[in-house]
Order: structure tokens, then sequence, then C-alpha cells
């Protein structure tokens, strides 16, 4: 599955634009979107998920533009899990499960058996599935986070995108998160669309990352190359410095905080 | 021979046939067909079920609403609830078989209600005296008291033009009627008081063309300058609470005269033999010097 | 708990089982002295026509039994509509301003003597959703920026548009002719009575349109409950949503309030009631509110007509008397969302 910007411009109120996107997520690929607020990180999904559209250019999914399919085709193919779930939801967590067979048969008034084993499945892989009858209201933060989760993957999508996934979760839900994300990419081959503040679980998790600054591309390519701290340091405009892991090669991003 | 009987026969029998079904013209103008006399009448009006009893002809009254409370003995007959609002079940349930109405205050769709039933509907209205004597007249038919009838409003008129007679060597002074303080609600020229009031020797400001019962405001009243204030007491006195927003207005010729008055609302409303008790209270209020 | 096909099934069958008991009952209960045996004859066309248990019965209680249940079911779907649609427990037809254009309407058609027979009491309703589609629009255009429907926007202007037509109402029976002052007063009590059997039908055809139209999106309104740009990134057409359960749901008030006058809380106790009972799902919620309503509402108006017989309280003086406590009653033993 492809993900293709040419040249994309999306509008946002506000007199934001972006312009100049061009970017392609690759079959199987962990893609993590990183960069400072109103960077354009959440217009990005917007436009991948045809909430906006781009003024110029084409938004391809597996070489289809966007804008032909009809919204049941794009969300049986993309599915986003959102910052926050709402709150006051009685629904248990099955029945959000369920919610997300709709683009599969949204004709139907009721699921079918077919669609409620999809839901199980998708809820065994969060590892939910034991909340199964348990309303989402009163379920904590990470598992509010995995039910929607399984939601989103009961559209069985090609890609998941994902806004702020570990934005308000504990660190060992956190952790957990990203060991989910990479077990799924892995054993499913799903694509994944990160959008993140975290610039070390992003570092962790994703294959490249883009780096987004005022709607345009800093730089796209493998955490090594990305994690620059001259270029960090000139996007968000603060001191930081990255430290690689001699052992994994990995990157880690550290603040220089004011000193006391 | 045979055929000539039979065509006798047949037009008796027609003419028979024809006797027995009754139509009747409303004051409204609209035709009510009935099988036979009414028997069995339901009065969804005080000022007619008065006058049923006043004519003698309760025998024939099977129902009445909540406020037909005169004469006493009217309460012994079933009600059927209010007059805006009457309860369909109760009628039928009395098999009634005419029902009389007025169009001053209820809904048009009670009766239309009560047509499709299959009852018939009289309605009546009445806006001047000359009309009261008309509702007289047809209570008495409708009620097979026609014999009563005569003596009734001739009685009624003899009374009217005692009072005529009375008060005419006086000046007529301005009045004031208040139907309801607040908001000020007078009668117009339609109104069945404003006659009332005229015949009583008095002049009415607020004469005016219209609905018959407008909302007025104060500020005209009072620029009218009325020497006489007659406030319409309904169910008990006029309360001392009205009485003494009137009192204040101190420059009115007629609080500075004292010619405050309240007279019964049940009396001047409702156009019945009562009516003409009314109109006495009226005269004494307006020419307190003819009674003396 | 999934909800299926089956298990909706059921409830729709208790339901249905319980109304035709309260119907029964219902039938029973009235000022005049019909005893049960007498009443039964009549439903079985045993009775003569034009006997008091026939005229009773078959005239008077039955096409007023079916006048409420509509009435209620209609109220209780289109607050289920409006609760999901605007993600907020007190959305109430009324506080959408529907009912408050519809009452204007009809108490502006009461004003030039429309009532009588049955062509005029369809003109009485034709009023009604004149005066309902007047609000509904401002209501739609007040919140509609561009293309989009604005819920938020949508509760307020819903709230403003009501209270212009309450005051529109005021003016007009302040300067209204005192004699026809009592009628149009009664009227805005909301009251059931007798409807004949052609506005009848046209009442069950109406609701029948309205539900369908909300009923479409019970599915597609779950997901909406997630959020709006959640529910369009899994395929729901939002706008085509709100379009269709606001003008489901203003159709069904409308009617309404043209056959009964606006009449209260019922689109508010109703679906609080049944998502207490089966939960948000709204598949389960708007088919079983069409019977919750109607029986709740028949309940109302059997207690209107015979609490203080002969005289008729308005059956929606009942509905406000059990909607204060019931809030009440709410907000001590919930203290989380209602919703």
């Amino acid at each position: 599955m492809e993900f293709a910007y040419g040249g994309a411009e999306g509008r946002r109120p506000r007199s934001f634009s972006m312009a100049g996107l061009s970017l392609a997520v690759a079959r199987g690929e962990i893609l993590g979107v990183i960069g400072p607020n109103s960077a354009g990180k959440t217009t990005l999904i917007r436009l991948v998920t045809r909430v906006l559209t781009p003024r110029a250019g084409d938004i391809l999914l597996s070489g289809r533009p966007l804008g032909r399919m009809s919204a049941w085709e794009l969300a049986r193919e993309v599915a986003v899990v959102p910052q926050e779930a709402p709150p006051a939801l009685r629904f248990t967590v099955e029945q959000l499960a369920l919610m997300g067979r709709y683009p599969h048969a949204p004709a139907r008034f009721f699921e079918s058996a077919a669609d409620r084993a999809v839901a199980e499945v998708a809820m065994a892989a969060t590892g939910v599935l034991e909340l199964a009858s348990v309303p989402v209201e009163i379920l904590s933060g990470g598992e509010r986070q995995r039910a929607m989760l399984a939601r989103a993957l009961a559209q069985e999508p090609d890609l998941l995108v994902l806004d702020e996934p570990t934005a308000h979760l504990d660190l060992r839900y956190q952790v957990a998160c990203a060991a989910l994300l990479e077990r799924l990419n892995r054993e499913r081959g799903t694509s994944i669309l990160l959008v993140s503040h975290d610039l070390n679980l992003a570092a962790q998790l994703c294959d490249r990352l883009l780096l987004l600054a005022e709607g345009r591309i800093a730089r796209l390519g493998p955490p090594a190359e990305v994690l620059d701290e001259e270029l960090l340091r000139a996007v968000y405009g603060c001191e930081v410095s990255v430290d690689i892991n001699a052992a994994h090669g990995r990157r880690s991003v550290q603040v220089a905080w004011p000193r006391r | 021979m045979k055929r000539r009987a039979l065509l006798v026969g047949g037009l008796a029998l027609l003419a028979a046939t024809a006797a027995h079904a009754l139509t009747y013209r409303d004051m409204t103008g609209r035709e009510v067909t009935l099988a036979a006399p009414p028997m069995r009448i339901v009065s969804l009006v005080p000022s007619v079920t008065e006058l049923i009893y006043a004519l003698g002809g309760e025998s024939r009254l099977v129902g009445r609403t909540d406020f037909c409370d005169d004469p006493p003995a009217a309460r012994e007959k079933p009600s059927v609830g209010g007059m805006v609002a009457p309860n369909l079940e109760t009628i039928v349930a009395l098999k009634a078989d005419l029902v009389i109405g007025t169009t001053d205050g209820s809904r048009e769709e009670t009766f239309s209600q009560l047509r499709r039933l299959g009852l018939p509907v009289y309605l009546v209205t009445v806006n001047r005296v000359a009309e009261v004597m008309d509702l007289v007249a047809r209570v008495g038919e409708l009620t097979g008291r026609t014999a009563a009838v005569g003596p009734l409003v001739a009685r009624m008129n003899g009374e009217i033009a005692g009072v005529r007679r009375l008060v005419q060597p006086y000046r007529a002074p301005r009045v004031l009627y208040v139907l309801w303080p607040d908001p000020l609600i007078v009668p117009a020229r339609h109104a069945l008081v404003t006659e009332l009031i005229e015949i009583a020797g008095g002049r009415s400001v607020t004469d005016v063309d219209g609905d018959a019962y407008p909302r007025y405001s104060l500020e005209a009243a009072v620029a009218a300058a009325p020497e006489v204030i007659i406030l319409a007491s309904h169910g008990s006195r006029a309360g001392p609470v009205v009485r003494e927003k009137w009192e204040r207005l101190a420059s009115l010729p007629a609080i500075r005269n004292g010619r405050l008055y309240s007279v019964s609302g049940d009396l001047l409303h409702r156009y019945g033999p009562r009516m003409i008790d009314g109109l006495y209270q009226l005269a004494r209020a307006i020419h307190p010097e003819a009674f003396r | 708990m999934v909800p299926t096909a089956a298990r909706l099934a059921l409830v729709l069958a208790g339901l249905a089982a319980a109304l035709l008991a309260v119907a029964m009952l219902a039938l029973l209960l009235g000022s005049a002295p019909v005893s049960a045996t007498a009443v039964l004859r009549a439903l079985t066309g045993r009775a003569e026509s034009g006997s008091i248990e026939s005229v009773v019965a078959l005239n008077l209680r039955l096409p007023r039994i079916i006048a409420a249940v509509l009435a209620g079911g209609s109220l209780a779907v289109a607050g289920v509509g409006f609760q999901a649609l605007t993600r907020n427990p007190l959305a109430e037809p009324a506080v959408l301003g529907v009912s408050g254009g519809a009452a204007f309407g009809v108490v502006t058609g009461q004003i030039f003597g429309l009532g009588p027979t049955i062509l005029a009491a369809l003109g009485l309703a034709a009023f009604a959703f004149a005066g309902a589609l007047l609000a509904a629009g401002a209501v739609f255009a007040i919140a509609s920026a561009g293309s989009a429907l604005s819920i938020q926007t949508l509760l307020l202007a819903g709230v403003i548009v009501g209270i212009f037509f309450s005051s529109a109402i005021t003016v007009l029976i302040s300067v209204l002719d005192f004699n026809r002052l009592g009628g149009v007063i009664h009227w805005l009590f909301g009251n059931l009575a007798p409807v004949p059997p052609g506005p009848l039908l046209l009442f069950a055809l109406l609701t029948a349109t309205g539900f369908w139209l909300v009923l479409g999106q019970a599915r597609a309104l779950n997901l909406f409950m997630l959020g709006e740009e959640t529910a369009r990134q899994m395929g729901v057409d939002a706008e085509r949503l709100k379009r269709r359960i606001f003008i489901g749901a203003a159709l069904l008030t409308a009617t309404v309030v043209a056959f009964a006058g606006p009449i209260g809380f019922v689109g508010l106790i109703v679906p609080h009631l049944l998502r207490g009972w089966l939960g948000q799902d709204n598949r389960l919620l708007i088919p079983t509110a069409l019977l919750g309503g109607g029986i709740f509402l028949l309940a109302a108006d059997t207690v209107a007509r015979n609490i203080v017989a002969p005289a008729e309280l308005s059956v929606g003086v009942i509905t406000a008397f059990c909607g204060a406590p019931f809030f009440v009653y709410l907000l001590r033993t919930r203290a989380r969302s209602l919703l």
C-alpha cells in the first residue's frame, strides 16, 4: 500500500498552509510524524482521512486518488485512533469494537456473526477481550486507548493512523502501547502512520520519521538522519542533545532544561 | 278506489314524517335538524340554563356546566365539566339529543366534535337586548314552553322601560365600566353591557368599534374623565386591592365625588332574567338620585 | 451485551404487550359509566351502532388512545434523535425551537378562526407545519456555516428561536379578543382529543415518515457519538446524518404539535428511562422509544382524563408534573453524566 502526496496543500482556518509535501508511506512501514505544534501534524491526518481536501495535488491510496473513493472505501483502508476517546461513553468495549465494522457493510442494521468474529480478533490483538462487556467510560486511560485501537483494527485497515497515542498514558502503558504497535506491524503487516510529540518513542518505534516545520518537510528519513541536533534545535527552537546508544545504535533526544 | 286510498295514505305518511323532522335555525344562521322535539338537552351556557328554569322547561334539561349555578336547583343536574372543554363522554352517556352552546368563550372544536358524534348543536350569541328577547323565544321553542315566553318577555321589557323612565330626566354621566382591572378590559360598542349602561342613563366612555371586550389603556380611560366608575366583580365582591388602585386616581371626577361602585358580574354578563337585576344595579350606581 | 435483531425483537414484544395492556385499561376507564363487558361488546362489533358504548368506545376513547400512542411515540423518538445528535441529554424537541414555531403557527391559525371541519383541521395542522418549518429552517440556517451543520450552534439557535416564538405567542395572546383567549390557552397546555379517522391516518403516516428517517440513521448515529470527525473517518456521511435526524425529528415534533398541542417532557423522560434499561445503542433506543413513548403518554392521558372526572386535565400538565421531580431524582442519583 502506498500513500503518496504530490505537492499537496491543505488549508486550515487562520491561514496555515502546507506546501510542497511529497512523501510516500511504504507498505508495512511505521512512519512517525514529528514536529512542533501547529507544524501541520493534525492537518496531515485530516488530509489523509479526507476530512480536509488538498487544494492542489493528489493523495493516492495504493495508487487510487482519495477524491474518487467513497467514504466507506476509505474507511476500509484507513483507520484512525484519535487522541482522546470522547467522555461518557456507555458503550461496552465489544460494542465499540463492533462499530469498526460499519464501513464494511454500512447498509446492515445489526452486525453479522462474521463481524462479531473480526471484532473479537481485534479485541484479542489489543488485549481487551476480557473487558468486552465493560462500559468504556469506567476503563482506565490505557484500557480505553486499547479499546479504541481494537475498534480501529476491526476496520481491517491497511493503514493505521494514530494521533498522539501515548499522550495521556502512564509510562507502563506507553511501553505497552509501543510494544503493541510494533507487534501489529510485524504480525499483520499493517502500515502505521504515527503522529507524536514523543521523540523518543518515535525514534524507537518508527522506520522513518517525517519532521514537519510550519507546513513543510524539514526532513524525511530514518531516525538516524532526522534526529540531528542542529536540525532539531532549528526546528524546535530550544537546546537539545541527541545521545546515541552504543549497543543498539538508537537515538534518544534530551532537552536541556534550565539550570536551577 | 284502492289507488286513491293508497295515495291519500302515502301523503298522510309523508306529512307525518315531515312533521316529525324539525329544522331550527340557530343564532349563527346554521340549520339544526332533529328528528323530534328535543327532550334531553345539555346546556353549555349558564345564561341558557337560567332561562330554561325561568321558563319552566327544566324537565328537558339533562346536563349543565360547572358554571351553571343559578338557580340553585340547577346544581342538581349532572355537570359535563367546563365551558371551554366539556367532557364528551359524559354528554354522550347522558343520551343528549341537543346541545346548546355559545360562540363566546368556547372552542369551535368542541362543537365539531359533538357534530361528528351525531349530536345536534344549537349555537347562541347575544350582544343586544333585543337579542336577549330573541333568545328567550328560542329557548321557549326548544323546550316546548312557548306559552311562558310571552309573559317573561313582557315583564322584562316592562322593567327595562321602567328604568328608562326613571332615569330619563337626568343628564347622562360619563361611565367607565371595568370588566377586568388588570389588564384593563372594558366593554366596547358591541357588548351587551354597553347597551345596558345606556338604558340605565349613562354614557360609556369606551364605546368603540371592534371586539366586544377589548383591552384598553389606563391612560385613555383616565383621559376620558369618567364621572362614574363601575367595577365588575366575579365570584365574590370586588377585592379591596382593586378598589384601592382606582381610588388613588384622585384627579378623576368619579373618585373626587366618590362615585366608585362594584356590581355583580354574574348579573350583567349573563343574558337571562337576572339581567334585569343587573340593570337595576347599574341604574342605582349611575343615577342614585332617581331612587330616593 | 451486543444488540442483535433477536434481542430487539424480544424487547419490542415485551413493550408491545405492555402497550396493549395500558390501551385496554384506557378503553375501560372514562367519565361515561360504561361497563367492561359493554366496551368489549362495542370493540367486537356486537353493540348497536349509535349505542352509548359504541360511541364512547369506538368514537371517543379508541381514537384518542391511538392519538396518544402516536404522539408519545413521536415525541420520544424525536427526543432520542435530538439527544444523540447533539450529544446532550437535555435536548428535547421543545428546546430546539421547533415546537415553539409549530405552536405559533397554530395560535395564528386559531386567531383566524380555523378549527371546525376536517378540512380546517388539516388547515390547522398545515399552520403548525408552516410554523415548525419556519422555526426549523431558522435554526438550521443559523447553525449551518456554509455547508456544515454545527451542533453547538444548533443548540443555541434552538433555544433562541424557541424564545422568539414564545414571545410572539405572548404578543398574539395579549391582543387577542377576550372571548377567544380561553380556547387558545387551553390548546397551549397540550391536549389529546379523539381525532377523526382521516386526520388520524395522516397523523400515523407522518409519524411513520419521521420514524423512518431517524431509524435509518440509527447505526451511524452510534458512530457519531464518538465525535463527528471520528465518525467521518469511519465512513459516516455526517452531513446527511445531521440533516436526516434534524428533519425527521422536526417532522415528528411538528406533527404532534399540530394534532395535540405542545406537550413537554416526554422527549426527555422516556429516552432517559430507556437508556438506563437498554444502554446507549440507538438501534435499540429508537424503535423502543416509539412504543415506550406511546405507553408513557397513553398512561398520562388516561390519568388526565380520569383523575378529576368529569373535568379533564390537560395531558401536558401531567407530563410537566412528572418532569420536574424526575429530574431532581436524576440529578441526585446519578452524579455522573446523563448521557
